[in-house]
């Protein structure tokens, strides 16, 4: 109690010592300098403290993960900025949303900086949504124990997409209308309560302004809470299922000739609390989360950002016609992820929009609990899986071969036409 | 603590108290499970509207003079159809019975610009994907000599309303 017998400093001392009074009392410490302040930031700090202390020197390598996951959560967090900001013009009336849409254009100061950054950040985020999970797939980072973490991000996707989709309706030009009228039909192809969920979800028997305030407050307020729901799961499972995947580490020399026996497991606090760190005392492969990590996550930040900055500057959303609900624009096209599944629809509709749809997410959902190998986890295109990967690799090329086709090959009509 | 855990040791107090614990918590996992099937259940309810308020399904198209013998004309609003042969007349539908774009008057019928669907001048399917042919809607004349046409009620195709 040697700080009660201290003199209380007054007048001018308190004035000084402000700043770094506030600094510390928000801070409680100057930056790391020892490796028990590096840990320290994933405890003290809120914002921090959903790091491990430590990472694997695997987690940080930039060719394994490619960054992906993160890519999808800066792109969801400018999504969630943009959105609010655009919130604050729109109204979800089919007499007033194309008129709002046209004002972001005209009148709002940074209107249509905010409309492209949200739009291509939607875009993007469906296409790193996708690509995060090829790359988690054929690194076979889907299998035990991150099975669950792997089904939670198939669900991840399809709310992503759903979210995209909700989206699509709200500008209310041609192009949302017919996009919004051929996919709502197709969930009217469901067997049973097919024709049942396509009301519900329209809230009408046709697209109209009851479908629109539907769509609007699923894409404001059900589907993100859903999304950030998921997202926090997610991320925790990471933690609790051991870090991102990694290859098998080469076993110990030492330990493998079996005269040294490890005997103690080091807790956090282990080697927290000790005047020295213990873990440096046996050949480890992990670095502090601060600042590598730190740094890395800073890195793709600031990247994410940049990209959508710059594409938004130079090109900006399309916005078709005001919604003519008598003249549906020949050919009616889906946003482009959605495409595949148009031209699966044009053979199809109960095959190409729920049936075959339906099998692939399926099988997406049952992969980790089906392929129970153990070999060729952390390793792009694994030997030991090239199986798997074959399959995965297939199907995916199938869906970019469908997509392709509707894109570009499809004109009026939904008749063959050559692009070139 | 240790008086507590002696008073719910695992072991039972008497073999009455198992059966009767077991049966409260199967109850109440009934009531609980049932309440979630319930909330579900009320949800549906609420989500699906028991008033639309989009254009009514019964509506009147005018006089049998505006459409002379041989028209063949699309309202595109209420997305019908109307055909006049001699002095039989008939609506049919132009929502595309595959996913419900509206599909054009085309030299041999109708056409859909979504999906590529065709269709005869009947409504029935001549290619494309659509599965089902176009349904033909009830066509009735109202006292003041209005023609109407009624969505809700469907009438097999080739019904034509005889003037």
């Amino acid at each position: 109690m040697s700080d009660a017998t201290k003199e209380t400093p007054g007048g001018l001392a308190v004035l000084r010592e402000l700043p770094s009074n506030v600094w510390n009392s928000i801070f409680r410490g100057p930056l790391p300098s020892t490796d028990l302040e590096r840990s320290s930031t994933s405890f003290t700090n809120f914002f921090l403290h959903i790091h491990p202390v430590k990472v694997n020197r695997n987690t940080l390598r930039p060719a394994y993960t490619l960054g992906l996951g993160l890519i999808s959560l800066f792109l969801f967090l400018i999504l969630v900025v943009t959105g609010v900001l655009l919130m604050f013009y729109y109204v979800p009336s089919t007499t007033q949303a194309y008129d709002r849409m046209l004002d972001l254009r005209g009148t709002v100061a940074f209107g249509i900086f905010l409309r492209n950054m949200h739009r291509w950040s939607a875009h993007g985020m469906v296409a790193i949504v996708f690509l995060h999970m090829c790359r988690v797939f054929l690194t076979g980072a889907y299998k035990k124990p991150r099975e669950f973490n792997w089904v939670l991000g198939v669900v991840l996707l399809l709310v992503t997409l759903f979210l995209s989709f909700t989206g699509y309706l709200l500008p209310w030009d041609q192009l949302a209308f017919w996009a919004i009228t051929v996919g709502t039909s197709i969930a009217g192809y469901a067997p049973l309560i097919g024709k049942q969920m396509q009301f519900v979800l329209l809230g009408d028997t046709t697209v109209g302004q009851e479908a629109l305030l539907r769509f609007y407050v699923l894409h404001v307020a059900v589907l993100p809470a859903v999304l950030v729901l998921l997202i926090a799961v997610h991320f925790w499972r990471i933690r609790k299922d051991g870090g991102l995947s990694r290859p098998e580490k080469p076993a110990d020399p030492v330990a493998a000739t079996g005269i040294v026996k490890m005997r103690k497991v080091y807790g956090l606090q282990g080697f927290v609390r000790g005047p020295f760190t213990k873990v440096g005392n046996v050949p480890d492969d992990s670095v502090y989360s601060w600042p590598n990590l730190l740094m890395s996550e800073l890195f793709v930040f600031v990247l994410t950002v940049s990209v959508i900055l710059v594409v938004s500057l130079m090109f900006n959303a399309p916005l078709e016609q005001p919604v003519n609900v008598m003249h549906p624009p020949n050919p009616a096209k889906a946003p482009w992820y959605f495409l595949g599944l148009q031209e699966m629809v044009s053979y199809s509709a109960f095959w190409g929009g729920i049936g075959i749809p339906g099998i692939m997410v399926g099988l997406l959902l049952v992969t980790p609990y089906i392929d129970r190998g153990t070999k060729g986890v952390g390793k792009w295109f694994a030997k030991e899986r090239l199986m798997a990967n074959t399959i995965f690799l297939t199907l995916v090329t199938l869906n970019i071969i469908f997509i392709v086709i509707g894109t570009f090959f499809r004109g009026p009509n939904w008749t063959l036409v050559s692009p070139f | 603590m240790a008086v507590a855990k002696e008073s719910h040791s695992t072991q039972p107090a008497s073999d009455a108290s198992m059966p009767r614990r077991r049966l409260l918590a199967w109850l109440s996992s009934v009531g609980l499970f049932g309440s979630v099937v319930l909330a579900a259940a009320s949800n549906w309810f609420f989500f699906k509207p028991r008033v639309t308020y989009g254009p009514n399904a019964r509506f009147a198209i005018g006089k049998p003079e505006d459409f002379p013998p041989g028209t063949r004309i699309s309202r595109d609003v209420e997305r019908v159809c109307i055909a006049r042969e001699g002095n039989k007349l008939a609506a049919i539908s132009t929502t595309c019975t595959h996913l419900g774009c509206i599909v054009g008057i085309s030299d041999t019928g109708f056409a859909c610009p979504c999906h590529g669907s065709r269709y005869d001048q009947d409504g029935n399917v001549t290619g494309g994907p659509a599965p089902k042919p176009l349904p033909w809607f009830q066509v009735t004349l109202a006292p003041n000599g209005e023609l109407v046409v009624d969505k809700n009620s469907q009438v097999d195709p080739g019904t034509y309303f005889t003037l």
